[in-house]
């Protein structure tokens, strides 16, 4: 069964965990990111109403309800063979836009960018969002608290609730806004693209302004040729919340493109028994272990490899950002694991656009919001882009559109082998002849901090922090040093 | 002065709901017409901190992994925890709840002067259900006791916790 862990919990410790063995010689022989604590959700959804699953499901992350609850939804409509209305549907975008906006301005700001903004070798009391804006200035504090606040707020006027929104239902939405409403998250989205392309220019400035961070983005020690995946409209465009999903191969050529019902044919999950977590991979590749290469099924599933399945993105701005992108760092596809945060952001000023395109679009205000199920429920799949990755939740009722079996598989899965590939490049790159770098935990930390992994949110917990704890272990298996950052 | 008390905590993960399970307890206890906000978050850091922005005095409410007896009540301020991000960036998503009432001080945001922490300890956070073990529901009007005496212990606050004429 596959399973998957479970946020917000309370806990204190003990999530990722990292292993590495070195050999008689002290260098690095392997190195396990394990993830201990897993939780069996599709066991508890069973027995249970579809119509609740937009509304149970949003509870399994406290990072990303909002993607739960959109790709639950188009599950429950594919359950019930019901096509929402087209302002359904562009409403159920509009407010996943202005999570995405949300979502991508916290990483940038407060997680990914520290490391970049405060410096890789920076002091791990300055490596924070305090650090940040310490040094980039209060204005910008600002505008990231704004933007949140124009994320929730519209997420609230559509949704329902400021998190875990409940709005949306098999067959399209409980309601919709009034042209007062619509002209107001207009005015935020237009503000959501100002603060989309001064996030920009700012990691244009910080980061590509200084050759030792384009030095470190290009570096082998990030970088893995893997295969790349990502939902696409129609033109192959970037989609965050409806098409097809797009695979390319490493060399940027496309592997398949398949619609969402189709997911179980191309793909698989690995099982490795030092952790609970499986390894999806592509299946009509295959299974060749934790490799590189078009032979080997790993694929990535981030806003990298969005922008690498994509042609573009379906808006002007971000497209010409797109461009950029790939003129600085080669051509298509990228495979320099830290370019992510960049890509990032491109996403951002995605989502800012597609926003302001959505709500200027003439029937966002029509009361046609709910096309009534009437077909007898049987079985659904429904994805979306999830900031962290492909997100596919896949439910099975009886007649009376009870659940009797569920299969989910969340964006941080898909990336579970290259984040293991990445941290063990990482020790193996920092460990040598047995000296153990003190900087060996911020390395791993950007390692695996690029793929914005979800396995570690006590969101929460007080006081709250991502608690990774690294055993390095000799030949047999002796622990000679722990290294953690929740003590 | 406004006050808010906050139930945090996954209310489909077993104890880890039992925040929102006191606030259940504390918003039937408050008379009416009181002026005491509650609320039910699954929330930390960034986001719990802009839920507080307005307020004079917040009482947060959650589940505590500890090696204490399963219903033992922990009250705490907010600078009695440590701050772990003081070392390293914090959760993968996140910042710590200290980190972040800084960062919103700092915008200009009015956050509460004073927070404080009412912690049930549990043992019992990663199993699936709606309902609490024994010892931690068992604790649950006690913590709600507790919440009840400390809205009505500050006198300044006192006239907001009474009904109103």
């Amino acid at each position: 069964m596959q399973r998957i862990s479970i946020d917000p919990v309370t806990r204190l410790e003990g999530h990722g965990k990292i292993e590495i063995f070195l050999d008689d010689k002290g260098n690095v022989a392997n190195s396990y990111f394990q993830i201990p604590e897993l939780r069996g959700f599709e066991r508890f959804v069973v027995g249970r109403p579809i119509e609740e699953m937009p509304l149970l499901t949003n509870r399994i992350c406290g990072v990303c309800p909002e993607a739960h609850h959109m790709a639950a939804s188009k599950a429950a409509d594919a359950v019930y063979k019901v096509d929402p209305p087209r302002t359904a549907k562009m409403l159920r975008e509009l407010l996943y836009m202005a999570f995405y906006c949300t979502d991508h301005t916290t990483h940038f700001y407060a997680l990914g960018g520290p490391d970049f903004v405060m410096g890789p070798d920076a002091p791990v009391a300055e490596r924070n969002i305090l650090g940040v804006i310490h040094k980039v200035g209060l204005e910008i504090g600002g505008k990231v608290i704004q933007m949140r606040k124009y994320g929730h707020t519209v997420v609230e006027m559509l949704g329902g609730r400021k998190v875990h929104p409940c709005s949306s239902i098999p067959g399209g939405m409980t309601k919709g806004i009034t042209e007062e409403q619509r002209k107001e998250i207009e005015e935020m989205g237009k503000w959501a693209v100002d603060f989309a392309q001064f996030s920009l220019k700012l990691f244009n400035d910080i980061v590509l302004g200084n050759k030792a961070y384009v030095d470190l983005i290009l570096g082998d020690v990030y970088t893995h040729r893997t295969y790349s995946m990502g939902l696409v409209d129609e033109n192959n465009k970037v989609n965050f919340y409806d098409g097809k999903v797009r695979v390319v191969d490493p060399n940027g050529g496309e592997f398949v493109k398949y619609a969402p019902n189709e997911y179980m044919n191309h793909i698989a999950e690995h099982v490795e028994p030092w952790t609970y977590l499986k390894f999806p991979y592509l299946k009509n590749v295959g299974w060749k272990g934790f490799e590189d290469g078009v032979d080997s099924g790993v694929y990535m599933a981030t806003p990298l490899s969005r922008l690498n399945a994509s042609d573009g993105m379906a808006t002007p701005l971000a497209q010409e950002e797109h461009d950029k992108f790939y003129k600085t760092l080669g051509g298509k596809p990228v495979h320099q694991r830290l370019a992510t945060h960049w890509a990032r952001l491109i996403e951002l000023l995605y989502a800012a656009e597609r926003w302001v395109e959505l709500v200027a679009d003439p029937e966002i205000t029509s009361p046609n919001v709910h096309a009534k199920p009437t077909e007898i429920p049987t079985e659904g799949i429904g994805i979306v882009e999830a900031p962290r990755g492909t997100l596919t939740h896949h439910y099975w009722t009886d007649e009376r559109g009870v659940v009797t079996r569920a299969n989910l598989i969340v964006g941080t899965t898909n990336n579970y082998a290259p984040i293991q590939m990445s941290t063990n490049k990482a020790a193996r790159s920092l460990i040598k002849d047995g000296n153990v770098n003190e900087g060996l935990l911020n390395m791993v930390e950007m390692a695996f901090r690029a793929y914005d992994p979800c396995f570690g949110c006590a969101t929460h917990s007080l006081p709250g922090q991502m608690p990774l704890e690294i055993t390095i272990r000799d030949a047999d298996g002796n622990p000679l040093e722990v290294v953690k950052q929740f003590c | 002065m406004k006050t808010i008390v906050v139930g945090l905590g996954n209310p489909i993960l077993g104890d880890d709901g039992v925040g929102w399970k006191v606030a259940d307890e504390v918003l039937k206890q408050l008379p009416p017409d009181s002026q005491v906000d509650v609320e039910y978050l699954s929330l930390g850091g960034l986001a719990l901190m802009e839920h507080l922005i307005g307020y004079h005095r917040a009482i947060l409410i959650d589940a505590f992994a500890s090696e204490d007896e399963p219903g033992a009540i922990l009250i705490l301020k907010l600078g009695d925890l440590p701050n772990y991000s003081a070392f390293h960036t914090t959760s993968s998503h996140d910042t710590s709840l200290q980190n972040a009432v800084e960062l919103g001080r700092s915008m200009g945001a009015q956050l509460p002067d004073d927070i404080e922490i009412i912690g049930i300890a549990t043992r019992r956070v990663y199993d699936f259900g709606e309902e609490l073990s024994r010892p931690v529901a068992d604790a649950v009007p006690f913590a709600a006791r507790i919440v009840i005496d400390l809205l009505k212990q500050v006198t300044k606050h006192k006239e907001e916790y009474q009904p109103q004429g």
